[in-house]
């Protein structure tokens, strides 16, 4: 693709956000939304600037964030652990594999309660569910990825003297990563939902919490400023992820 | 010798339900503590609950609503996605917006909608619709992304329309890849409806759920986890028989979702 089309793409692209700006902007400056129920998208914007300046939002952000991370490493961890080890060995394979079928499908949220009545209201109900969210996602296209692998390459490596336990490392774990990575991303959004979720349900702090405090109090603008905040935050964690990717995939044929 | 192995890995998913349920019991006797039943004590609570027939009333009524939202979401996401898949276009225009709206939690929305339309069916279907449009959306995309140019060419020399080459060529084409969107659609459904009934406290299965909670009836908390989990897992079979069915001509890529769970 070249750059003219690059930027065709974008400017296309801005059309249909700038759009759904305008009508939020005409809805409320028409008159068919009272200010209360849809605040003006300036206002909403100015609120967010004029928030993100405060320690205390900042605060919230950065529990959030902490959530979202602890329970996201977990998950990437033991999905790429687990992963391999289905695809290594057929013993582990077949013990892994019907519980994955049965524990994926499973809505986690109806979880919560049990996390929270055994681990409490801290940080840790929280963080196990969104290590359980995006679990699955990483682990199943890490065990995709690494049951894909070519064969020849494995053949290769134990040719020239490889451990075997060294191929795992040397040559299927480089060979899955493009696919470990998709479903790094797919477990990195389903943790901004999920951790945004909890924080909803029951907390004290983080992003969450404000859009249910905002709610019960009826304050249009701080409902929508967290709920623009976390989809920034996924944007921005999309980014670096990207980023990451087409560092760690770099000499892969198109990334 | 070989059916016994067919039989053994046809009910492996079983064995895994029991074994887990088995794992519960265990830490449950152990743990021994009154906001952890074992998972007999839990089993026992179902009956009482499906038995009730206001709670009973309040999960179909969920399930009305998932059904709903989710025939809609399917109806207009497929189309989209397809367009988005053959038109660099229509690509272009609707990428960034679904970027932007993708790590909203939709379920979050819920208040927002709520101060708008109401607490009732509407906003929770609407949000329902929402959850699973871009999973769909998604992988409809992907799919029409990938359906083989040369075929497309060989219709269009034929005289088949655009619009005709879109239904008889890349929707067929795209299937397998779209039935994997609807198949995490309806997880998403499911997930988006225990979010909403939990967000908005009035009737359904998340309200029932999350009300024992509340109430310290530990016994009914743990008996819905099994019953919703179970309506997870029985969908997703269901779902995965049909589209077996569907698309016999495609090679099973995967048995189990692989994005979003």
């Amino acid at each position: 693709m070249n750059a003219r089309a690059l930027s065709t793409d974008i400017l296309l692209g801005i059309v249909p956000i700038a759009l759904s700006l305008a009508l939020w902007q005409a809805i409320v400056s028409f008159g068919y939304a009272p200010v209360t129920l849809l605040p003006p998208p300036g206002t909403v914007f100015m609120r967010l600037l004029q928030q993100l300046a405060t320690t205390g939002f900042q605060e919230e952000i950065a529990a959030t964030l902490f959530r979202l991370f602890a329970g996201f490493a977990i998950a990437v961890v033991l999905g790429v652990v687990i992963g391999l080890a289905a695809a290594a060995s057929p013993a582990i394979n077949a013990v892994v594999r019907p519980i994955v079928r049965v524990l994926a499908p499973l809505p986690k949220v109806a979880l919560y309660p049990a996390f929270l009545l055994l681990l409490g209201f801290g940080h840790e109900s929280k963080i196990i569910l969104v290590a359980a969210d995006a679990l699955f996602p990483i682990l199943l296209s890490t065990y995709y990825g690494a049951s894909t692998v070519e064969q020849k390459l494995i053949w290769s490596a134990m040719a020239a003297g490889t451990p075997r336990w060294q191929i795992l490392f040397k040559v299927v774990l480089p060979a899955a990563m493009p696919s470990i990575l998709t479903g790094c991303r797919i477990g990195l959004v389903i943790s901004c939902i999920v951790v945004f979720l909890a924080e909803m349900i029951t907390s004290t702090d983080g992003l969450g919490h404000l859009l249910v405090t905002a709610a019960r109090t009826f304050q249009a603008v701080d409902m929508f400023v967290p709920l623009i905040t976390i989809s920034l935050l996924g944007l921005i964690l999309n980014g670096l992820l990207q980023a990451a990717r087409s560092y760690l995939l770099r000499g892969f044929p198109e990334v | 010798m070989n059916w016994v192995r067919g039989l053994l890995s046809r009910l492996a998913p079983l064995w895994a339900c029991l074994g887990l349920l088995g794992l519960w019991q265990a830490a449950a006797l152990i743990l021994n503590t009154d906001s952890f039943p074992t998972a007999l004590e839990a089993i026992r609570a179902i009956p009482a609950i499906l038995g009730d027939k206001e709670s009973l009333i309040n999960i179909l009524a969920s399930l009305r609503r998932m059904a709903i939202g989710f025939s809609l979401a399917v109806a207009v996401s497929i189309p989209l996605g397809l367009m988005m898949g053959r038109s660099r276009g229509v690509a272009a225009f609707f990428n960034p917006l679904l970027m932007v709206i993708y790590p909203v939690p939709k379920a979050a929305l819920m208040p927002i909608i709520m101060l708008w339309l109401g607490v009732g069916d509407i906003a929770k279907t609407l949000v329902i619709f929402l959850g699973v449009s871009l999973p769909v959306i998604y992988h409809s995309f992907e799919g029409a992304k990938a359906v083989e140019e040369k075929m497309l060419w060989s219709g269009a020399a034929m005289g088949m329309s655009a619009a005709k080459r879109l239904i008889r060529i890349v929707l067929p084409a795209a299937l397998p890849e779209i039935l994997t969107g609807c198949r995490t659609g309806i997880v998403l459904a499911l997930i988006t409806m225990v979010t909403s009934e939990m967000i908005a406290r009035q009737s359904g299965a998340g309200n029932i759920l999350f009300n024992s909670l509340d109430m310290g009836q530990y016994d009914t908390v743990y008996a819905m986890i099994i019953i919703i989990g179970a309506m997870g897992i029985g969908l997703d079979a269901a779902f995965e028989r049909l589209r077996a069915r569907l698309v016999k001509w495609s090679e099973p890529g995967f048995d189990i979702p692989l994005s979003f769970a």
